[in-house]
């Protein structure tokens, strides 16, 4: 079905829905945002190599001055231009709604969606294509000991966030704090709610299955008191040859021996690949002065088998982190975290280049909270590794009389190297947001950034690219008496995002 | 008769505490008035009037013997919650050593062994002396208050600023009197009702609809005039209340449900609702009781949101204790128009850095072909054609040395390149055959799990087979 009429069909549908709820408990939010975005890439460009310009003490340029390549024997040299101004305003509408009370106790209904365009002169920002995304739908019937859903859903666990179309289970034993879940379904990419067989997913016309894959998952928990823990297991299967497309298990724990302190970790294993995923362990204490976290962890990505990453041995890295924030008082918070890596061992160097293998990253900061409704934060983060480093400090100034309302004004400035390209760049950013919520069922923010942006090469190839970036949101609720009456607090007030928190 | 001069022996008690005299000065008209009742009849005969006209006063005062006066009497009598009136004062008699006499005027508005005329208002230690012997106002039992004073909803001359002026007695400035063993145990018939109603009560207590002791109260809105806090008793003040709190209620919710609705608990814990049954919902006639707020636990800092990971897979019901899923697809769900919020304002050009060696899981939220490669690809940043246009120009040996950064950050190269750049080298039936393969490769699983896979370099000779 074509966008267009997909849009229509589901703006019918959710009509529909809204339509007939009347006798029913329905919650709709609707979240419209809009930002106008810019950005400057680069364009390749070659000259012939008897147009190039050699200068001593320098490698050859083009007569504008761009630093050119010139492979041996080849008649052209390339070289890469300040690309054109990329302009693009992508509007999103994302509709959550949740209808209950629909003649049997326990059931329910749950669809989110997005309708996206961009409104600018080229399609340049991601996220708007397809026009009409599903998010989830799907009905729920829920009892104290199980609960059923059928449909699009997400299943969430150390594993990733695994959207599928399908069903799905869950039993508990709630005296005992046990928990077994199970689901099956046709699965959709990762990252995204697209089947892996959509063109959205392929913007560079790579290698893409003709089928989308069947998924079906695992998994068991049981907490306690002072403890919890819980496994999963994944398989995806190419239902076209009945091969694998990945299939992994993971095991998490979290023990809480003694008060403010708790120890957790997990690991996940790629049953596809025959090696060890990614892992991590913490400790973290924390009383409402000191919090303090010490861990290790262990990051190696995981491919699907329908591409040939997999078999490219991409290597792990491995990492000690420390953290602590101390509130010296009401008014003042401390913080500041470290971090160093080191990968294993690629067994692909060479003598003649040797990338950086290991790195860190450290951050300091404060909050200020001098006078009631005003909150200054700031920090100084630094990182270096692998590809790139960067530095730079960060300040935000916020007043905010009440729950309803808050002004923020930002200002940041960051300088970052890149390790494989010479391309400096400094970005200065200065702005302001301000959100207001007039009443509970409606929430409005605006923002505006001023961006200056300094690209530095040692050739023409450096451009400066300053910008103003504006964005806009709007969040209406809309509800049964019983969703605007009797809704929790909580949920009326729930944050919609981490800026508004 | 002087003994009707016992007038207002408890009249200031409460209502009236001690006000200065008003206009009129008795000790200088001490040599004029030999009789209280000269002047105020009302205090022998009910049917007279308390004060004297202000044209009495003109008997003197014409503006030739004396200078005129404007004194007018009282348009209305004190405000008071006084059950005296000065009838009574004749009925009142106490024991001296001369035997047993009635009371006089002097005897309450004259201090011992002060002069005629210098007259004060009735203290209520007077009433004391006699009804509480040995004790002072405010110390007397409980069961006295109601001997002289109205219960406030009847002391409808009362202002709230009268009420708001009562003083508070010694007990209820004891350590433990806002517990259940203090004002809890004291609450039993009507000397509360003195100073309050029922309405006090609900200032802090939402239970009161199932507490008899309030219930025995009638409603007042006046009574808020007395401001109190809730404050929280100091179990919750304990740094481990908030964890610990739910075996709390498990084991005796009815102590919660003094000062607690459901929407306390719902104001965290709005989508496991059951935990609130426990409780009473809130209603008008519930009054106010606490209003906690929410706000994040101790854990939830030193930049939890990256590091919550394990915690939320572990025991995603300990995290619906508070969220709903819509606060993961805040972030976990990421939006083209959205303005800078999970990432800061400069991420676009920092994210290089966090990329390259996933600081975070970036393929949680992103997909590395919907997002990164299509805003790559827009951006100039991708291969086309034979790869050498030298874009990696930090070094000149990049594309033959460039396998260890690729193995440690492939998903980063995935960004850009697509697997046919790599199979220009990389594969075995075409190209330069380098072997793509390193450490760790299982060739024999891999081509269990998915040959098809292999065959992408291999073509249909996968070794092996």
């Amino acid at each position: 079905m074509s966008s267009p009429r997909r849009a229509a069909a589901l703006a019918l549908w959710a009509a529909t829905l809204t339509g007939s709820a009347a006798a029913q408990g329905y919650r709709l939010r609707l979240d419209t945002r809009v930002q106008s975005v810019a950005y400057r890439g680069v364009r390749l460009d070659s000259i012939p190599v008897g147009d190039t310009v050699s200068t001593p003490g320098r490698g050859p340029t083009s007569p504008d001055g761009f630093a050119v390549r010139c492979l041996a024997g080849a008649p052209y040299c390339t070289f890469f231009r300040p690309g054109a101004a990329q302009r693009g305003a992508p509007l999103t509408t994302t509709a959550d709604l949740t209808l209950w009370n629909l003649g049997m106790r326990g059931l329910s209904v749950h669809a989110a969606g997005r309708l996206g365009v961009d409104l600018g002169t080229a399609d340049v920002w991601p996220g708007t294509d397809p026009a009409v995304q599903l998010f989830e739908g799907y009905a729920e019937y829920a009892m104290p000991r199980a609960t059923a859903r059928l449909g699009r859903q997400i299943v969430a666990s150390r594993l990733g966030t695994m959207g599928f179309d399908g069903a799905g289970l869950v039993l508990r034993e709630a005296r005992r704090g046990l928990e077994l879940q199970g689901f099956l379904g046709w699965g959709l990419a990762r990252g995204t709610a697209l089947p892996v067989t959509s063109p959205a997913l392929n913007p560079l016309d790579d290698f893409q299955p003709r089928q989308r894959q069947l998924a079906a998952g695992l998994g068991a928990g049981w907490s306690w008191r002072l403890a919890d823990v819980r496994v999963d297991y994944l398989r995806e299967v190419d239902p076209r040859s009945d091969y694998f497309v990945s299939e992994r298990v993971g095991l998490e724990a979290a023990v809480r021996p003694v008060p403010h302190v708790r120890l957790a970790g997990g690991a996940d294993y790629d049953l596809a690949a025959g090696w060890w995923g990614s892992a991590e362990a913490s400790l973290a204490y924390a009383t409402p002065r000191w919090s303090a976290t010490l861990g290790a962890r262990r990051y190696r990505p995981h491919f699907d088998l329908w591409t040939i990453w997999g078999a490219f041995s991409p290597v792990a890295y491995r990492a000690v982190n420390g953290a602590v924030t101390f509130a010296a008082s009401p008014q003042l918070d401390v913080r500041g975290r470290y971090e160093r890596y080191r990968y294993d061992n690629a067994e692909a160097a060479t003598p003649l280049f040797d990338a950086q293998g290991d790195g860190w990253r450290w951050e300091v900061g404060t909050t200020i909270r001098p006078l009631p409704g005003w909150i200054l934060d700031g920090g100084y983060r630094r990182e270096f590794g692998p590809g790139a480093a960067a530095a730079g400090v960060a300040g935000t100034m916020t007043y905010a009389p009440s729950r309803r309302l808050s002004v923020t004004a930002l200002g940041s400035t960051v300088d970052r190297p890149l390790e494989f390209r010479y391309n400096d760049a400094i970005v200065r950013a200065y702005g302001l947001d301000a959100q207001l919520e007039p009443s509970p069922r409606l929430r409005v923010s605006l923002g505006g950034t001023y961006y200056q942006e300094i690209h530095r090469r040692p050739d023409a190839g450096a451009f400066d690219w300053n910008q103003f970036r504006v964005s806009a949101r709007v969040v209406l609720l809309f509800g049964t008496g019983a969703d605007e009456g009797g809704l929790p607090p909580a949920i009326r007030l729930l944050p919609s995002g981490r800026a508004a928190r | 008769m002087k003994g009707l001069l016992v007038a207002l022996p408890l009249a200031t008690l409460l209502a009236a505490p001690l006000r200065a005299q008003e206009g009129f000065d008795h000790l200088k008209h001490q040599r004029v008035f030999p009789s209280c009742i000269a002047c105020h009849q009302g205090a022998e005969n009910p049917d007279a009037e308390m004060w004297p006209r202000a044209e009495s006063c003109a008997a003197c005062h014409d503006g030739s013997i004396q200078p005129r006066v404007s004194w007018q009497p009282p348009a209305a009598p004190h405000p008071s919650n006084l059950k005296f009136v000065h009838d009574l004062v004749p009925l009142m008699t106490r024991r001296t050593a001369t035997g047993t006499t009635t009371l006089s005027c002097r005897d309450c508005h004259i201090a011992a062994g002060g002069s005629w005329m210098a007259v004060r208002r009735a203290a209520p230690e007077g009433c004391v002396a006699c009804h509480a012997p040995g004790l002072s106002h405010l110390t007397a039992p409980d069961s006295l208050c109601s001997t002289c004073h109205l219960p406030l909803v009847r002391a409808t001359t009362l202002q709230r600023t009268d009420i708001a002026g009562f003083p508070a007695p010694p007990s209820h400035g004891q350590p433990g009197f806002t517990t259940r063993e203090g004002h809890g145990a004291l609450a039993r018939g009507q000397s509360c009702a003195v100073c309050h109603a029922r309405d006090f009560c609900m200032t802090c207590h939402v239970d009161a609809p199932e507490q008899a002791a309030i219930q025995a109260l009638e409603p007042d809105p006046r009574a808020r005039a007395i401001v109190v806090r809730l404050q929280p008793p100091a179990t919750h003040r304990d740094p481990t209340f908030l964890q610990r709190h739910g075996a709390a209620v498990r084991a005796d919710a009815r102590r919660c449900s003094t000062c607690h609705t459901q929407e306390s608990c719902l104001a965290c814990h709005a989508p496991s609702q059951r935990v609130a049954t426990a409780l009473p919902a809130a209603a008008p006639a519930r009054g106010t009781g606490a209003q906690p707020s929410r706000r994040p636990p101790d854990s939830h800092r030193d930049n939890f949101a990256n590091r919550h990971r394990s915690l939320a897979a572990t025991a995603p019901a300990t995290c619906a204790g508070c969220h709903v899923r819509t606060d993961c697809f805040n972030c976990h769900r990421p939006n083209a128009a959205a303005g800078p919020g999970y990432h800061p304002a400069d991420f676009l050009t920092r994210h290089p850095a966090a990329a390259y060696s996933r600081e975070m899981r970036c393929s949680d939220c992103h997909n590395v072909g919907s997002f990164c490669a299509k805003c790559h690809a827009a951006a100039g940043l991708v291969s086309s054609g034979t790869l050498g246009a030298g874009y990696h120009d930090g070094s000149r040996f990049f594309s033959v040395g460039h396998g260890q950064a690729a193995r440690q950050s492939l998903e980063t190269c995935i960004g850009c390149h697509v697997e046919r750049d790599c199979l220009t080298c990389h594969s075995a039936v075409g190209g330069r055959r380098f072997n793509p393969h390193g450490p760790g490769f299982d060739a024999a699983r891999m081509r269990r799990k998915n040959p098809e896979m292999c065959t992408a370099c291999h073509g249909a000779a996968i070794p092996g087979t």
